[in-house]
């Protein structure tokens, strides 16, 4: 029954790993065909996996595990969908109903132990309640400010003698649940005199935005107002990051002209972000001379931080629209030549510390690999179109900055939570909704030895991607933030030695690796691991352990206090 | 930091209270007082009833009170988030009330 449900809901992947409480369930998996099951090798792998799936396709990711140490292992990939927002249903067996809160066999309160980290979860206590739940969870999950929906199923709840007249409903009603969908025209007026005033605005775009499918609709209003744009970490590839109007990414390692933008700004619109704190530095200081218009979905996102001028609730593509019409019929208002100064500054800014987009093409051995180089060399074999994702420390900003994203759903990365171990699991699932793109995904040898167990899921269902491993041998963001603030005190951020063969690690999975050392030959090693379709290829690249992340925020303060290299500040 | 008293609206299922005290407990801030009832007589939630084009039921929702002290902005943050709860129908603290998302000015519970 719970098979038919997801059938009918339009399910087509399930990410998961069998176990007791499970076991009806994957009997009726196994007596199916409609639906895919892909057998992880860690449910914290599914959990990623069906992560990477919906941020890359834009539908719900479905995960199947079962009871106490099945669910538990899921936490820190729900806890991962629900920072980001991505829409995901995770399906946790449960011991059966008679047996709850005894200390049965692999029982765990998953409702209670998944609680804060959830938009709403559910326990099925009768059998016919199967379907609506599962409608329910699903639209509860995708509308609104997605999040993950957890359902906890005793067994017995499962069990095939649990027979009853199946009916899959068509559309769910929940009073006490009513995102917003189309903004108030008020709140648009309001906006657009805002945009009519302004002689210097940004427009501050983030995840919310390609949650929302919002890229068309952004890129026609800034036709008309032709205003700068910064994505966060989230939002990159919302706006084309090769247009002559984007600064880059902005916040902790944002690009100088993005936070200097920012900073200057006399109107911020923020599509869909949440002004983060590794956004705003301090908030106190923040952006002293804008004022802020809000679009977002969700009420309690807006002023939380950062008190909003004006707010526009409702889908931000609609919001978007809204704005758009609203100022193509006041365009007489509107003087596009009045923003010239404000550009001019901008170039100048881009000019004085733009990032060094150059760095690749010294091919020589005078110096060791640069972490910044292998990006820009993989962002060119890949003709900037891969779907990229990534784990969580240096080499995550060094794609950020140096990958040019310019479409939506092509860069998947832990934004919120910041998930060592992301990168791989997420990997298998964009390549599994996308079989014929190419997917790689930026790691580092801290990072991907957090879920390298999934190396045998690729191998498994035949998954050829591309894992670009910039290996510093230490934990490079932790010690970064050692050399800078602790003295250069490097506390258990080096593994003295300990490193797998990474080249013999991948060979024993059945896959290929291949090993860099030298500057000179970084390019043909890329070439080759990238010319090498059907295979996935473990690149183990050695850079330069010495190198930072640049620029990046000096604490506590504002937008315009950055470092922007080891000995120079702004 | 000022008491505060604030009244939910919420339907009457399980789970739904732990929600709304997590909120409370995540940011170490203690409840010093606390009551549910099953909401009996409806003729009080009329409005909420025509806003949400629905028809209440007996033992269908609760009324919760709530008492504790936090700071201004605090409350504002957490009045917002309870009303982000899937099964929180409306929320109001002295001088507003929250309904699924819009901020009405009358204090309406």
């Amino acid at each position: 029954m719970l098979m038919h449900a997801l059938h009918d809901e339009g399910v087509e992947l399930i990410y998961g790993y069998p176990g007791g409480t499970a076991l009806h369930v994957y009997d009726a998996i196994f007596r199916q065909d409609k639906i895919e099951h892909i057998l992880v090798r860690h449910e914290q792998g599914a959990a990623h996996a069906a992560d990477g799936y919906a941020r890359a396709t834009g539908k719900p990711g479905v995960v199947l595990v079962t009871s106490g140490p099945g669910a538990t292992n899921t936490i820190t990939g729900i806890a991962t969908a629900f920072m980001d927002s991505i829409p995901m249903v995770v399906l946790s067996c449960q011991v059966a109903s008679h047996l709850i809160g005894t200390d049965a066999f692999q029982e765990t309160d998953m409702i209670g132990v998944s609680r804060p980290i959830v938009k709403h979860s559910y326990t099925v206590f009768d059998a016919k309640d199967i379907p609506k739940t599962i409608k329910e969870a699903f639209y509860v999950a995708t509308s609104g400010r997605p999040g993950p929906v957890v359902i906890d199923i005793p067994k017995d709840m499962t069990a095939p003698e649990n027979l009853f007249d199946y009916h899959y409903p068509d559309e769910i009603n929940i009073r006490s649940y009513n995102p917003p969908v189309d903004p108030e025209q008020s709140q648009v007026e309001r906006a657009v005199d805002a945009i009519i005033k302004s002689s210097r605005p940004v427009i501050y775009a983030g995840g919310g935005a390609i949650a929302s499918d919002a890229e068309e609709i952004l890129y026609e209003l800034n036709e008309i107002m032709d205003a700068p744009v910064t994505n966060t970490l989230m939002g990159l590839g919302i706006y084309p990051a090769t247009h002559h109007r984007f600064l880059g990414m902005l916040g902790m390692h944002g690009t100088y002209q993005a936070n200097m933008a920012m900073h200057n700004a006399d109107l911020i619109i923020a599509v869909g972000a949440r002004f983060d704190d590794r956004i705003t530095n301090s908030p106190s200081k923040f952006a002293p001379k804008a004022k802020v218009i809000h679009l977002d979905v969700d009420h309690s996102s807006v002023s939380k931080i950062i008190e909003a001028n004006v707010a526009v609730f409702g889908q931000v593509k609609n919001s978007l629209q809204a704005i758009k019409e609203t100022l193509k019929v006041r365009i007489q208002d509107y003087d596009k030549g009045a923003l010239e100064p404000w550009h001019g500054q901008i170039k100048e800014w881009k000019s004085m510390h733009g990032l060094n987009y150059e760095l690749y093409k010294d091919e020589s051995d005078s110096h060791q690999i640069l972490p910044q180089a292998v990006v820009q060399h993989v962002y060119e074999i890949t003709n900037g179109d891969a779907y990229v994702t990534s784990d969580v420390g240096q080499h995550q900003m060094f794609a950020a900055q140096y990958y040019h994203f310019d479409k939506p759903r092509r860069w998947i990365n832990s934004g919120g939570l910041g998930t060592m171990g992301f990168g791989l699991p997420s990997a298998m699932g964009v390549k599994l909704a996308f079989p014929d793109e190419e997917v790689l995904c930026i790691t580092g040898e801290g990072s991907i030895q957090m879920c390298i167990q999934e190396l045998s899921t690729c191998m498994q269902y035949n998954l050829p991607i591309k894992i670009i491993n910039i290996n510093n041998e230490a934990l490079g963001m932790v010690k970064q933030w050692q050399d800078m603030n602790y003295g250069g005190r490097h506390s258990e951020s080096t593994y003295k030695n300990s490193l797998p063969d990474f080249v013999k690690l991948a060979e024993s999975y059945g896959h290929v690796g291949i090993k860099i050392e030298k500057n000179s030959e970084l390019k043909s090693g890329l070439e080759k691991a990238f010319a090498m379709k059907d295979k996935l290829v473990f690149v183990d690249i050695y850079v330069d352990p010495s190198e930072h992340v640049y620029p990046m925020l000096v604490a506590n303060n504002s937008l315009e206090d950055m470092w922007l290299s080891k000995d120079k500040k702004t | 930091m000022i008491k505060r008293k604030l009244i939910l609206i919420m339907e009457n299922k399980p789970g739904a209270l732990v929600r709304v005290i997590g909120l409370f407990h995540q940011r170490g801030y203690n409840i010093e007082n606390l009551h549910v009832d099953v909401v009996e007589d409806f003729a009080p939630y009329k409005n909420i009833e025509d806003k949400l084009n629905t028809k209440f039921e007996p033992n269908q929702i609760s009324r919760l009170t709530i008492q504790t002290t936090v700071s201004d902005i605090l409350m504002r943050q957490i009045l917002r988030q309870l009303n982000r709860l899937i099964d929180v129908i409306a929320v109001s603290n002295e001088e507003a009330t929250y309904f699924k998302g819009v901020l009405l000015d009358e204090n309406l519970l």
